[in-house]
């Protein structure tokens, strides 16, 4: 894709007291033809420090983008990139639950931190390009080389089946229902337990104690296209390893790619969302299919009591049919489940709780009654 | 009849014996011996041979050289075979209580240092290994070890704090401000991300590290 360069940044750099090194400063990179245009670039207080043997730089980029199209604008990821410190990963920026009417500005925070070692090469060239936009209709540009058109399109389908539900509470109940249900809501994300988690890929195993071989569990959600039938992944300790799954397509249309949350439970019965199992895959009606990852999953202990797990459930989080189409857990499936106790919350129904939080009950509702 | 010596016949095959009354004396021997005419028989067909391929050798051979180097290999030749004459013959054997006892007492004091390390709690092994390994570093300094093999893995890391990709000792971390709610989520196909509520803007963002494929 060509690209138009836009390095306003450096000159904001070079004002900015203590600057970084001017080559640790980011370019900015956006097609000729993007939907959203650079209006500003601030730098904020980036900074470069040796802290031990290592380099540290801390580098800020509070952007202004504008929707230069005649749509309004739900979703966008920028993708980062530091290709000499990690050659091998890279990372992104999504905003979701927007709503940017065409003209609009809005802004996008990039905050970053760099660690190379003191002797290393003092170029670090940090590149932000667009990843892809996603649009009011479902519509989408962009490279898509992240599939950032799934996961803002399945954010927005989320957004909606929420937006819907908490729109029916008012009209059931009127707006103290949706403030009982919000209050509920929350109250579950404070109990939900929240755990640091590594994914490591081409690596040795460093658990030295003994494997064993778990099977699944799985939560069968009634109205989902994808029936688990089988799955196993081997723990040792606190690490989860290559888990298979086997899935049935119950449909009457084929599946190209589906996501299976993995809920982990300790000794102490307690339970939280691990992460998730995704598949690309061409599944026909009725057919069977393996799912198979190689990655490994650390739960690092920082003090307190190594994590033991004890046994795992499988729940069919996102569905996606070679139409284009997605399917999602329906907030009944949610409720009947128990899903709600350990998954979290959707991002719209995390932006409304931030309303409800910082401006209250009518602010929410009036949000609601926006669209 | 004492039959000339190797040397001597070689010498006469090659028509090179110095003195007359020599090469009579040889002469008339070769003769009248059966073994000594095919011996020479032998060494004039080797040097006939040996005229042939003259062209094909290289021009400057050391023929004294190659002469004591010959001689050199003969003699370890010799060396060799004696040692194995020497190896093959019965020696007197010697009484080994001393080793067998040696022996015992190794496995013995083996075995009791296995049991031991095993019934050790893990928590006092490890400070074990600790206090063992500060005792050699005060006394023999550390270690010199050879450098690590380059490590091919990547690792992401989502936590509460930063989601960190990391490669070998560097770096890139995606940082957010402090926000009430932060949730953090992993997916096996390689990457990581954590999700949180910006308090200035009210927006849902969402950052993410990833595997780089290929």
């Amino acid at each position: 894709m060509r690209s138009r360069s836009i390095i306003g940044f450096a000159a904001a750099a070079g004002l900015c007291a203590g600057a970084a090194n001017a080559a640790a400063v980011p370019k900015i990179d956006l097609p000729k033809d993007s939907p959203v245009v650079v209006l500003s670039v601030d730098p904020g207080d980036s900074s470069e420090a040796a802290r031990g043997g290592a380099m540290v730089i801390d580098l800020h980029a509070a952007l202004s983008l504008r929707n230069a199209t005649q749509r309004r604008i739900h979703g966008i990821t920028l993708a980062v990139t530091a290709q000499e410190i990690t050659p091998g990963g890279k990372g992104s920026v999504t905003l979701t639950s927007l709503d940017v009417a065409p003209g609009e500005t809005f802004p996008v925070r990039v905050d970053m931190r760099l660690l190379r070692p003191l002797q290393a090469s003092s170029n670090v060239p940090v590149e932000i390009s667009l990843d892809g936009v996603l649009f009011e209709d479902l519509s989408f540009y962009g490279n898509d080389k992240l599939s950032s058109r799934r996961t803002m399109t399945v954010s927005e389908f989320e957004a909606r089946r929420d937006r819907k539900y908490f729109k029916s509470l008012v009209a059931e109940g009127g707006p103290e229902r949706l403030r009982q249900e919000i209050v509920e809501s929350m109250a579950r994300q404070a109990d939900r337990p929240s755990l640091d988690v590594q994914v490591v890929r081409g690596g040795r195993a460093t658990n030295l104690d003994p494997e064993k071989q778990v099977q699944f569990a799985f939560l069968q959600l009634p109205d989902s296209p994808i029936e688990p039938t089988e799955g196993v992944a081997r723990i040792a300790g606190n690490e989860v390893r290559a888990p298979r799954l086997e899935v049935k397509n119950r449909s009457d249309r084929a599946i190209r790619y589906l996501e299976m949350g993995w809920i982990l439970r300790d000794r102490s019965g307690s339970e939280f969302l691990a992460g998730s199992v995704p598949a690309e895959l061409n599944l026909a009606p009725g057919k069977r299919s393996p799912i198979l990852e190689s990655a490994t999953l650390k739960f690092p202990q920082h003090g307190g009591q190594p994590l033991a797990i004890e046994g795992m459930t499988g729940f069919v989080s996102s569905v996606e049919f070679s139409d284009g189409s997605v399917w999602i857990p329906s907030r009944a499936d949610l409720a009947a489940g128990e899903l709600q106790r350990v998954i979290s919350p959707s991002d719209e129904e995390q932006r409304l709780f931030q309303i409800y939080r910082k401006r209250g009950l009518k602010a929410l509702v009036a949000e609601l009654n926006k669209f | 009849m004492k039959h000339p010596g190797e040397h001597q016949l070689a010498l006469f095959a090659g028509g090179d014996i110095a003195g007359y009354w020599e090469r009579w004396r040889i002469s008339r021997h070769v003769s009248k011996c059966g073994d000594c005419q095919s011996e020479v028989r032998a060494l004039s067909e080797a040097s006939q041979q040996l005229r042939a391929i003259a062209p094909d050798l290289p021009a400057d051979l050391n023929w004294n050289r190659l002469a004591e180097e010959m001689t050199g290999n003969i003699r370890v030749g010799l060396a060799a075979g004696e040692a194995i004459a020497r190896f093959d013959r019965p020696v007197a054997r010697r009484p080994r209580l001393g080793w067998n006892a040696a022996l015992v007492l190794t496995c013995a004091t083996a075995v009791f240092l296995v049991a031991f390390w095993m019934s050790l709690p893990q928590q006092q092994a490890q400070h074990l290994m600790a206090a063992l390994q500060r005792i050699r570093v005060e006394r023999i300094g550390a270690l010199v070890k050879p450098a690590a093999a380059p490590q091919d893995e990547v690792v992401l890391e989502a936590s509460s704090s930063s989601l960190d990709v990391r490669e070998n000792d560097r770096t890139m971390s995606l940082t957010h401000p402090h926000s009430d709610v932060v949730t953090v989520s992993v997916s096996l196909h390689g990457s990581a991300g954590v999700r949180y509520v910006d308090a200035d803007t009210g927006q849902v963002t969402t950052n993410k590290v990833y595997y780089a494929e290929p």
